[in-house]
């Protein structure tokens, strides 16, 4: 096995021809840094996007949040029992923005095609009667002769202005009402063990395999090894029913059925299961690389192997523990199939991948809080990622280079 | 030591599966007031004592959130009635987890699909509660084309004979074309009667230089059925009922000219660019629930909107029925008055999944015209039903009477093909045929790729 | 809420303690009832150790192997099983699945598309990689760089067909675009195009999708195997008056070679198993169909168990000689100690 633990400025300091250095520096700067752009666009996009105003979302790009924009829509005065008498004519006052404020109304008018007639302050005769002046901030003064009679309320259209707007509300709708912050704990819930109960048992097996002589040993790896490539949705039914007969068997006193099948504890057994094969992998190629002089000397103090892993082969192994722990709680984490399946699709157990599906679904593409869910979502796994990175590469590592 | 560990952690399990489902009942409509049938209320919760405690489980179809509130203050007077703890779960891909469950064994106890089809399938394998012959009689006489209805839930059992499986519930009328009445007052446009009026429409939008359809078939897993329901529903204008149902059987085939003049007739109106608002290319990209927006932009993206009744459910926030949409008849052809005026129609079958005396009485309870009149009458919903003892006064909007209506009243009358065809055409092979046919492939090609998958099931 | 979480400390408690307690328990229970001392023949001795080190390995892997035959071994056994049974595992129909799915043309774009997956993803990514990991082992904010190329990883598949949902969202011509293709494609003066409908291009796209997730994987394996490439080799190079890209291709990729192919692998062993992203984006509408999502839709849209399973072993046989070679290459490794 190579070893990793060369100094990251190795390369760095290497002579080259003059000239040469520069161009090819500045070469290799540009060309890193189109990468880089190019791998982060999608995802800032995405950032941008979730703190966006909703109507400006979903009219304008993203990368055009910092301009000004303009927008048109449509509102209705109120209706003509709302009229008020003042003297000798009848009035109805109020503000066409319902609840988004801030906007200036740039023109208006009665119709589609006279939108952009009557700038904002104007005052314009109605086809229901009566003489209609709006001004940019929205209010709109209605003056009729007679007590008005319409029947339903016209639309007023306008033309805004708005300075662009970044907010979190497209958050807290989010988190408020659509039970993504339920699902947060629930991925929590069903995340933590299912990463922590594999590791014991891998480990041993691991150590088993690696520095263990025992008949069969190369029929393991090799059934470990091919059962890496096993594709997970075939095993879903079969494992349900399973569970569903195990489930049956547990009674209470009355002979009532007192377990369900699908249940947090299912779910976490089923991601064990499904997270051993890499982690005997990576734990065993790990292991197998630990240096045989430090077995043997255990040995030769009398040490058994149960003392020899559990002393000495485990805290040395734990990079590769806490690599194979992310590794795992990524993949549970941002983990679909396995939830719905196992733990089901109830409102209070959705996980949070599920509930980005189903927010896919209900809101077709209402982009404000599909932004801010998916954001949510990608939150606690680059947490992750980002401060156990050393480890994580470590692990990777100690799988695949050999 | 496994069992040791296996036992204390399924306790903690457990424990937690009873905390999260504990739910306060919360009554939408107070009892004793308005036109509501609370006496049917009573009297089914004096004849169902009995069952307090007990917990009745229900997967369904209504996973948008307009959709699951407005069913869940239904259920809330089941509950109320019962004592019955009701869990109710749906998903986006709900006809997959239904399946998931249903094959593994944990079913909900009641299990509420709008696809005969899939049903049908289930009922085969066994996997469906016969509801008896009581219910086929309570359908047949309680409901507006009755016989239609009960014959809706009969699927062929395990032993080969037909039985009753499914209780319709929440009806919807597929046949509808929707609009914004102060679009078409400002460009002087008429409501049109007739097929050949929509089609005059269509010319006269373009030639005013609007675009007068939205379109949108883009639905995730199921991308491609709202231009199925076109389809099926054209060839319900332009050929008589028996040929629908011997199409829907697979005895008349999709290359059969009938059906292909049906595909190409909507080929007409959507394969030209002129005709859809972003043009057809965008309509297999465009969410179906995305598309109806365009009737309210300003300047309105399209005038005409083709959906079923429940797409009210994803208008813009706000919007009142009559006032800001209203919507038409897709209307009956001039050049066919003998075919009258067919309606078709969709609606939710439920079944029991894993019988339960709870799920018996669910049933019961659907019987009762007040948990249909508990949907009607909340603000926003598309809920109709085609029960006769409701009170229709209790619909929250006149739109809605006017749909009920037309449920009660309905001469011919035909469920939405695709889902009556086998699952592999119906919610697979049509949709992607459809998806080919208006990204450009011809309707021959298409509907021969469909009748070689149907051969091969 | 909190009662959750706390349930899901507890269950990690007691996982730990009755693991803990199962394997050191069992260890006591060996040495005492094999238990071997000066009082004991020499004979004894030597069989009680002997039998106490032939059952040791076995007690450190029984619950390892446990879960595996139960998860793992027993659903491959079972899909096999009804590969060769009918839509509803009742009748036993032979071979005739496979027959279909070779005559069905949804199971060879399937497989076309699949094919075009296993060659552009494992190349595109490894090569991204190499690249990448060589350009920011050079530059001081290298580690920076890394880092942002590797986020991708971190992000589930739901998460990033949402995010590339609006890379490629479609508005009409004439309307403002809200997905940067198609206004970086508006900006340059074409009409803008519903990509993902478009075919073979569509499928392209998608895979840009999982390249885009696993380079930064290559990415760090590899940087960290170049690293590993002996100063002085690189050292003679230069002296003979090689420039950087004959070092690069000449020197270094050989070198590595090794690591290169075990990240191929792991990626095409990935892309197999796929179906998240096609899934989410298109379904397979569109001519996008691959194997995985194929399988899925006939196992759990349409219900038919013995279809499904067909595919699902195809799958599994087409990954077969992947699996040989890695089996292969862990029993090498095996040999050298």
């Amino acid at each position: 096995m190579t070893t990793i633990a060369t100094t990251p400025d190795a390369v760095e300091s290497k002579p080259m021809g003059v000239p040469r250095i520069n161009l090819g520096r500045v070469a290799a700067h540009l060309a890193l840094l189109f990468f880089v752009v190019l791998w982060t666009f999608p995802t800032v996009g995405l950032l941008i996007s979730s703190v966006r105003d909703k109507d400006q979302l979903a009219l304008t790009g993203w990368w055009t949040s910092l301009a000004h924009s303009t927008l048109m829509a449509a509102a209705r005065p109120d209706t003509a029992d709302k009229a008020v008498q003042e003297g000798d004519h009848w009035v109805i006052k109020g503000n066409l923005f319902g609840r988004a404020k801030g906007q200036q109304i740039e023109t208006f008018g009665p119709t589609n095609a006279d939108i952009g007639k009557n700038a904002a302050g104007a005052t314009i005769p109605m086809q229901d009667g009566g003489k209609l002046t709006v001004e940019a901030n929205g209010d709109y003064v209605w003056n009729f002769d007679q007590q008005p009679t319409y029947s339903g309320a016209p639309r007023i259209y306008y033309v805004t202005g708005s300075p662009p707007r970044f907010t979190l509300e497209n958050y807290a709708r989010v988190l408020g009402s659509t039970g993504v912050a339920e699902s947060f704990v629930n991925s929590l819930t069903v995340a933590i063990p299912s990463t922590v109960i594999p590791i014991l048992i891998a480990a041993f097996a691991a150590y088993a395999l690696a520095w263990m002589q025992f008949p069969f040993r190369g029929l393991i790896v090799a059934v470990v090894v091919g059962l890496l490539v096993v594709p997970l949705q075939m095993s879903l039914i079969p494992l349900l029913r399973l569970y569903n007969i195990i489930a049956g068997g547990i009674n209470d006193m009355a002979g009532h059925q007192v377990a369900e099948s699908k249940s947090y504890l299912g779910v976490w057994l089923a991601h064990t299961a499904f997270g051993l094969p890499l982690a005997i992998y990576l734990l065993r190629n790990y292991m197998a690389g630990l240096p045989r002089e430090i077995m043997e000397s255990a040995r030769m103090d009398g040490a058994s192997h149960f003392k020899t892993f559990t002393t000495m082969v485990l805290p040395l192994s734990f990079p590769a523990l806490a690599s194979f722990a992310i590794f795992q709680f990524l993949w549970i984490w941002n983990d679909l199939l396995v939830a719905l399946v196992f733990l089901g699709a109830q409102d209070d157990r959705m996980v949070l991948t599920a509930r980005l599906v189903n927010l896919l679904g209900q809101y077709g593409n209402n982009w404000e809080l599909l932004t801010a869910a998916a954001f949510i979502s990608i939150i606690v796994p680059l947490i992750v990622f980002f401060s156990l990175q050393r480890y994580f590469v470590r692990g990777l590592l100690a799988g695949s280079v050999k | 030591m496994h069992k040791l560990l296996l036992a204390g952690v399924s306790a903690i399990a457990l424990s937690l599966g009873v905390a999260g489902s504990a739910h306060a009942v919360d009554l939408m409509f107070p009892k004793g007031q308005g036109d509501f049938n609370w006496d049917s209320l009573q009297k089914f919760a004096d004849a169902h004592k009995d069952l307090s405690g007990q917990k009745l489980t229900i997967w369904d179809a209504w996973n948008e959130q307009g959709d699951k509130t407005q069913w869940e203050a239904v259920l809330a007077y089941f509950t109320d009635a019962t004592g019955v703890e009701v869990q109710d779960g749906s998903s986006k891909n709900y006809e997959e987890q239904a399946r998931i469950d249903i094959q593994a064994g944990s079913p909900a106890n009641i299990t509420i699909l709008p696809q005969p089809g899939l049903l049908a399938d289930f009922a085969k394998q066994g996997k469906l509660v016969d509801l008896g012959d009581a219910t086929t009689k309570f359908v047949t006489d309680n409901f507006g084309a009755g016989k239609s209805w009960a014959e809706l839930g009969q699927f062929v059992g395990p032993d080969g004979a037909k039985h009753q499986y499914a209780f319709p519930y929440k009806q919807e009328v597929k046949s509808l074309v929707w609009y914004s009445p102060d679009n078409f007052k400002e460009k002087g446009y008429e409501v049109p009667k007739t097929w050949e009026d929509l089609m005059a429409l269509q010319d006269k939008i373009k030639a005013d230089g609007g675009t007068p359809w939205c379109i949108g078939i883009e639905s995730g897993g199921a991308t491609g059925w709202p231009a199925t329901d076109w389809v099926e529903n054209l060839l319900l204008l332009t050929q008589p009922p028996e040929v629908y149902d011997d199409w829907v059987a697979g005895k008349i085939k999709f290359s059969d000219k009938r059906i292909t003049d049906a595909i190409d007739l909507f080929g007409s109106i959507v394969k030209d660019d002129k005709n859809v608002a972003g043009g057809t290319k965008s309509v297999a990209t465009t969410a179906f629930g995305d598309s109806p927006k365009g009737l309210f932009t300003v300047p309105p993206q399209c005038y005409l909107h083709k959906q079923a009744s429940f797409i009210t459910s994803f208008f813009p926030e706000g919007s009142k029925a009559g006032v800001d949409y209203d919507f038409f008849y897709f209307p009956p052809m001039k050049s066919h008055p003998e075919l009258g005026n067919p309606v078709e129609g969709s609606g939710n079958l439920v079944t029991i999944t894993k019988d339960s005396p709870a799920a018996q009485a669910f049933i019961q309870f659907l019987e009762t015209p007040i948990a249909h009149e508990i949907w009607m009458a909340q603000p926003n919903g598309s809920f109709l039903t085609a029960l006769k003892t409701v009170n229709p006064k209790v619909y929250s909007s006149d739109t809605l009477r006017k749909f009920g209506d037309i449920l009660l009243n309905a001469t011919t009358f035909r469920f939405d093909g695709s889902d009556l065809m086998p699952g592999p055409i119906g919610a697979g092979a049509f949709w992607t045929g459809m998806v080919d046919y208006v990204n450009g492939k011809s309707s021959a090609d298409v509907a021969a790729a469909i009748d070689a998958a149907w051969a091969k099931l | 809420m909190i009662e959750q979480i706390i349930g899901a400390l507890i269950a990690v408690a007691v996982a730990l303690a009755a693991a803990f307690a199962y394997f050191w328990g069992s260890n006591w229970l060996l040495d005492r009832f094999l238990a071997t001392d000066n009082s004991m023949s020499v004979e004894t001795v030597t069989r009680r150790d002997l039998r106490r080190s032939s059952i040791r390995p076995w007690l450190f892997v029984l619950p390892a192997l446990l879960f595996l035959a139960l998860y793992l071994v027993y659903p491959v056994i079972e899909t096999l099983r009804l590969s060769l049974y009918d839509k509803y595992g009742l009748e036993f129909v032979g071979f005739a699945n496979y027959a279909w799915a070779f005559s069905d043309g949804g199971f060879w774009q399937a497989a076309f598309n699949n094919l075009g997956w296993l060659i552009i993803v494992p190349f595109l990514s490894t090569a991204f990689g190499l690249v990448i990991a060589t350009l920011a082992d050079r530059l001081w904010w290298g580690g920076i760089a890394k880092s942002l190329v590797f986020m991708p990883m971190a992000i589930s598949f739901v998460g990033a067909s949402v995010i590339w949902k609006f890379v490629y969202a479609y508005k009409g011509p004439g309307q403002d675009q809200i997905g940067v293709l198609n206004a970086l494609v508006t900006w340059l003066g074409f009409d803008p195009q519903p990509w993902i409908t478009i075919p073979y291009l569509n499928s392209f796209l998608l895979m840009v999708i999982l390249i885009w997730i696993q380079t930064g994987f290559a990415m760090v394996i590899l940087s960290a195997a170049l690293r590993g490439v002996p100063e002085e080799t690189l050292e003679a190079a230069r002296i003979d008056g090689a420039n950087g890209i004959r070092i690069f291709f000449d020197i270094m990729i050989p070198q590595i070679w090794g690591t290169i192919v075990v990240v191929w692998t792991t990626i095409t062993i990935t892309v197999l198993k796929v179906f998240d992203i096609v899934y989410a984006m298109t379904n397979g509408e569109f001519q996008t169909q691959v194997l995985a999502n194929y399988m899925y839709r006939w196992m759990f849209i349409s219900g038919d168990y013995g279809r499904g399973s067909t595919l699902a072993v195809i799958i599994m046989l087409v990954v077969i000689p992947i699996m040989v070679w890695n089996i292969r290459r862990a029993n090498a490794e095996q040999g050298t100690r």
